[in-house]
């Protein structure tokens, strides 16, 4: 990857933490289960850091501080059917399922693409935030079992998902 | 997509619920809560469960306020993520502390007043002087009193509870002292937006206030809301950034009462 290829892709990830923080927002008022909302209140602080920790490191490869690169347009459209579901277990299920355990073997690419030693900044960010999404997949897992939330079958969405090679839109 | 909607209050256009658990009864007025008389178990979970409904609440109007205003500048929204979390663990440890005490989620009514006027304002500017510019402030000054009190009665774990939340409550306060101010000198039409956000506040507080001698959903006779402002807790409003002017602005509504005085006086200082 040469500079400006990663500083696309950090600015696609960028994207993507932001539509996660306010997917979360967004899901925070409508969702009735008081131990739900607080666990997406953790993570939209979460998602913002990440975003915030990525936008800085843009202008580190000659892009504007926090630029932000839509993805690929069939990401997009998951993301935002994703943002629709209407139950707590389907929320649950697509988000902590499916498209950030997706999201953490999307960077581990960028782990494997990148060169360590030259990229050193956006891989110290990357490896700063692969572990909290991690903990996100268990804080998830927990609260499911603690509420009895059935896991939603979200097999066709998972599918789409995995079918997507690269989120960095064209 | 999913909105809030609005629901009408004698003319005034106020945000619909958001959503709670069923164990929750929401109401609307003071009276139906049950605040009881200071001093009993019963009072002491009440007190903690209200906070903690709060909480839930400051989380939802902080999340919404992301979803509805994603033009505000990034540092802005950062603050507001992060009030999600600082919110988050408010509850948490409220409701740990609950439960504790032998309680339970859903004991008592609850209220959203605080979501229903807040998210109804149209301007991020008018959000955070109403709520965290005013009911946050004010919670500064009664969660002060209410830590005192529980720390008075032998209760120091929920005094330093309710210490540690207040500690976070400050810069809930402070950064919104900051922004206004800054969005203020962007574009004058803030602050008309903001005067006009305070006097529907207090449009609102007026109709659905208590009066004198009204006696709530168990029993307790209330006093008159305006004769039930508490005493200011100066020390954190100044480290939220408010200025000599205002605090003293706040002090003359509060009878001149305030925290300050008395911790002078148990720290033996003159």
């Amino acid at each position: 990857m040469n500079v400006k290829q990663r500083a696309d892709a950090l600015g696609t990830f960028r994207f993507i933490e932001v539509y996660l923080m306010e997917t979360a927002a967004y899901w925070t008022p409508i969702t009735p289960e008081m131990e739900v909302k607080v666990m997406f209140g953790r993570h939209i602080w979460d998602f913002a850091q990440h975003a915030d920790w990525l936008g800085k490191r843009t202008f580190e490869l000659r892009q504007p501080e926090h630029y932000t690169r839509r993805p690929d347009d069939a990401y997009v459209r998951l993301l935002e059917q994703m943002k629709q579901a209407e139950t707590v277990s389907e929320r649950l299920t697509l988000l902590y399922d499916v498209v950030v355990p997706g999201l953490v073997r999307r960077y581990g690419r960028y782990l494997e693409t990148t060169d360590r030693l030259l990229d050193g900044p956006s891989v110290l960010v990357i490896e700063r935030i692969i572990p909290e999404l991690r903990r996100q997949m268990g804080e998830a897992q927990n609260l499911r079992k603690e509420l009895a939330v059935k896991t939603a079958d979200t097999s066709d969405f998972r599918r789409a998902e995995t079918a997507i090679d690269s989120v960095v839109g064209a | 997509m999913k909105t809030i909607g609005f629901i009408d209050l004698d003319g005034h256009r106020l945000r619909a619920d958001p959503a709670r658990d069923a164990c929750f009864r929401v109401v609307q007025r003071d009276v139906d809560m049950h605040e009881y008389e200071e001093g009993s178990d019963l009072a002491a979970r009440e007190t903690v469960h209200r906070h903690m409904s709060n909480e839930i609440t400051s989380l939802d109007i902080a999340a919404q306020c992301l979803i509805e205003f994603p033009d505000a500048p990034w540092e802005l929204r950062m603050e507001l993520a992060r009030q999600c979390w600082d919110e988050s663990r408010h509850v948490m440890v409220l409701h740990r502390r609950l439960i504790e005490m032998g309680g339970q989620k859903g004991e008592f009514p609850i209220a959203t007043f605080e979501w229903n006027i807040t998210c109804a304002l149209d301007s991020i500017a008018a959000r955070l002087a109403t709520q965290n510019r005013t009911f946050e402030a004010g919670a500064m000054d009664v969660v002060k009193s209410l830590a005192r009190a529980f720390h008075g009665g032998g209760d120091e774990e929920t005094s330093a509870v309710l210490d540690g939340i207040l500690a976070d409550e400050i810069q809930h306060v402070r950064f919104a002292n900051r922004w206004i101010k800054r969005l203020a000198r962007d574009d004058r039409r803030v602050l008309l937006k903001m005067a006009m956000a305070i006097r529907f506040l207090a449009e609102v507080n007026e109709k659905l206030a208590t009066r004198d001698g009204e006696l709530n959903a168990v029993g307790k006779r209330l006093k008159d809301a305006r004769d039930t402002v508490p005493a200011v807790n100066i020390e954190d409003r100044k480290l939220a950034e408010f200025s000599e002017e205002e605090i003293f602005e706040i002090l003359r509504q509060a009878g001149f009462k305030s925290l300050v005085a008395d911790d002078q006086l148990r720290e033996g200082t003159p």
